[in-house]
């Protein structure tokens, strides 16, 4: 953010509390002392001070500690000064604060000085008389500062995108209506009339979902600044020394997505500095700079934010999450594990529990409630680590969650919306290319053998006799899946419409989404797919050197 | 002040009940599932026809689906299957009744739908006891209009039980190890 921008966005911010201030006095002098009132002014005043600091208006500054103090007096009944006089003085000062505010407004590289004021005040509050000229104000001051922003309630810009939303799907509509139109009135001038409106049309309204999205987005520094303090004390408390950086933190997101981002990277930041980053003794012993750097980075790929959390320190020990991996029965002991397999294997849930937290000498505490937070972003996370060069663990969410990319796909005669977010890639498959074993379908594909989950069966449909299939790959960080499905209807925008759950959360559905058509047609929830997998069929992951040869386990199922 | 002149009968019940919340009558929106019921109709929102239900797999038997209500994703519940009544086809006469209970909207699909009746709380009955089951408290009563008997569904109640049910039975085995982290 430039500076220009940073003392705008500090005097909107000041101009708030002045006000507070202001109206405060004002009932004060009307229904006498309340306690709330100066409260929440006192509150005010904090803010506005803590801002001048930061901003670097020393002076300033000094004068709003000093008149936090002269209202504290009132709170705290000080016998010696009567409420109207108080009042009067702290007018004065508000009227003072006015004019330094309009001073850094005309001319922003200023910097107030208000070294008289704060002399006389303070001499006021050590019990002296007051004796200051009054300041003169200058109307105009009166007006504050003309902003650029204004603070809307968030739920007006929901319903603005609810909207929005019906809009993009009426769109849809009116271009189906008018293929048909077009094909009945061929090359007549009307239907292209008709076609070049609806274009214009199709214009304006990609411009106003556009519009409304950029209008709920928030800089991703609105997380990333909560944790400078926590990653120090967090730091101190485990003897580490830890730089952090932020790359990219004005990239934006919808505001949606920015709430529910916190507890995900506080997971992972904790992580990193309990078990990722070493002690720095161990790390000068290993030829590192005894100060870790853990990098919070944030940047826009296309319809997507990609967040990366990575650290510089031991990385995944990758003999220890196999022991733990094979005593939770989550992998055999004749699977071998590659870095890859591992990183899958720490957000399986079941992976940690609470007796290896303070043992684990790899990470993992929690990574599963990550990857499932993550999931019900439409997002992704994956871990990528190499010993004594570091981890890092790579989110990508979508931009919004209101609207989102999908990929239609018909099973048993219905039609289903799969998040793209969740989609690797989509083959052509048949019945030859799905084998057996241990009593799971499976499909092997690049090198990875993978559980098949057939759509229609998965949802009670009764399996279509069909000869050829299509497969879409849902990727749940390296582990994959095969979904089958009939056919696949391409690829569109969908407006996600959450079900009523009155009836319980169905299995296997995310939400609903209205078609141009009118339809309703279901989005799927691909993390439950993994959680019917992981009773059965753990392993999926992992790659094997002979698919048939794997000998057949208990079921471990429930 | 309403005056009070003494009832024939001098009976104290018969003042009492001219004190009682209760409206003389009661105004129903009545369909048909076989027997004829009814409804409050200030539950009633309006009558769709029966059209574009797409089914919603893993949900409960009784759950027909969802319908795009102008926009809105509106679950219906086969309200036969949902009282255990003998199946019956869809037909050209089925409807949906969108009824608003309490901040649920939900439809209620139903054979057909007959009238709108006022019934004169006086000819409302409790149900037979021998009739009522454990779990049929969301019958309230039953009409009695002419020769006709309208029985009196609770719809509260029909979905509080709809809560209780669904909300105990879980969704799977999947089991979140709980986290060291606190919540703050």
């Amino acid at each position: 953010m430039d500076y220009d921008a940073l003392v705008r966005d500090f005097l909107d911010d000041a101009d708030c509390h002045l006000n507070v201030l202001d109206s405060a006095l004002i009932s004060l002098e009307q229904n006498g002392h309340d306690p709330e009132v100066v409260r929440q002014t006192l509150g005010a005043l904090h803010t506005l001070k803590g801002n001048s600091g930061m901003m670097g208006y020393e002076s300033f500054k000094n004068y709003i500690h000093l008149t936090e103090e002269l209202l504290k007096k009132i709170s705290d009944g000080d016998a010696d000064r009567q409420l109207p006089e108080l009042i009067n003085i702290l007018g004065d000062g508000a009227n003072i604060i006015r004019n330094a505010l309009q001073g850094i407004g005309k001319d922003n590289s200023s910097n107030p000085d208000l070294s008289e004021n704060l002399r006389s005040l303070r001499r006021y509050i050590d019990g002296a008389e007051y004796s200051a000229v009054k300041p003169a104000v200058d109307p105009d001051a009166y007006l504050g500062v003309r902003t650029d922003t204004i603070k809307v309630d968030f739920t007006r810009l929901d319903a603005l995108l609810d909207l929005v939303g019906e809009l993009v799907i009426f769109k849809t509509r009116l271009g189906q209506l008018e293929g048909r139109i077009q094909a009945e009135l061929f090359s007549k001038p009307l239907a292209k009339e008709l076609n070049e409106s609806l274009e214009l049309m199709g214009k304006t309204v990609s411009g106003l979902q556009e519009g409304i999205m950029r209008a709920r987005m928030l800089p991703v520094s609105h997380v990333f600044n909560r944790f400078p303090k926590m990653v120090r004390d967090i730091a101190a408390s485990h003897g580490k020394e830890i730089r952090l950086v932020f790359e990219g933190e004005d990239t934006e997101l919808d505001k949606t997505v920015i709430d529910e981002l916190g507890e995900p990277l506080i997971h992972i930041i904790r992580n990193a500095i309990d078990h990722g980053i070493e002690a720095p003794g161990e790390r000068r012993a290993k030829g590192k700079d005894g100060t870790g750097t853990l990098t919070l980075s944030a940047v826009q790929e296309s319809n997507y934010v990609i967040i990366r959390v990575k650290d510089d320190g031991r990385g995944i020990n990758l003999e220890r999450v196999r022991e733990i991996g094979i005593s939770r029965g989550l992998i055999s002991d004749e699977d071998p594990l590659d870095s890859q397999g591992a990183s899958s294997l720490i957000f399986a849930a079941g992976f940690t529990t609470k007796r290896e937290v303070d043992d684990i000498s790899g990470r993992g505490i929690g990574l599963d409630v990550v990857h499932k937070k993550i999931s019900q972003l439409n997002g992704r996370v994956t871990a990528d680590s190499s010993p004594d060069r570091g981890t890092t663990f790579t989110i990508k969410l979508p931009l919004s969650l209101a609207i989102i990319p999908a990929l239609m796909a018909e099973a048993g005669g219905e039609v289903y919306a799969i998040p793209m977010s969740a989609v690797d890639e989509n083959i052509r498959a048949d019945e030859n290319d799905i084998h057996m074993i241990n009593n799971r379908e499976v499909i092997s594909f690049r090198e990875k053998v993978m559980p098949v989950i057939r759509l229609d069966e998965f949802f009670g449909l009764g399996r279509a006799q069909r000869k050829g299939c299509y497969m879409v790959i849902i990727g749940k960080a390296d582990k994959k899946l095969a979904v089958a499905v009939d056919r696949l209807r391409g690829q569109q925008e969908i407006v996600i419409k959450p079900l009523d759950d009155t009836f319980g959360k169905p299995r296997g559905i995310a939400g609903a989404s209205i078609l141009g058509n009118g339809r309703i047609v279901l989005i799927l929830d691909v993390m439950s797919f993994w959680s019917n997998e992981a009773a059965d069929f753990t392993t999926p992951g992992l790659k094997r050197k002979q698919p048939g040869a794997v000998s057949p386990r208990p079921e471990t199922g429930t | 002040m309403t005056e009070i002149s003494l009832p024939p009968s001098g009976l104290a019940e018969d003042i009492l009940v001219n004190f009682t919340e209760q409206p003389a009558e009661l105004h129903l929106v009545t369909f048909s599932l076989g027997e004829e019921y009814g409804v409050p109709i200030r539950q009633v929102r309006e009558i769709v026809r029966v059209g574009g239900l797409t089914i919603i797999p893993n949900s409960p038997a009784y759950i027909e689906g969802v319908i795009n209500l102008r926009g809105r994703v509106l679950p219906v519940m086969n309200l036969r299957r949902r009282l255990r009544l003998p199946e019956k086809d869809i037909s050209k006469a089925s409807r949906i009744i969108v009824t608003e209970i309490g901040a649920k909207v939900i439809g209620l699909l139903v054979d057909a739908v007959s009238h709108v009746v006022r019934v004169p709380s006086g000819a409302v009955e409790d149900a037979p006891e021998e009739v009522l089951e454990v779990d049929t408290d969301y019958i309230t009563g039953v009409g009695k209009l002419n020769n006709r008997l309208i029985i009196m569904l609770d719809l509260e109640r029909l979905l509080k039980r709809e809560q209780l049910e669904t909300g105990e039975s879980g969704d799977g085995p999947q089991q979140i190890p709980s986290s060291i982290f606190e919540r703050r």
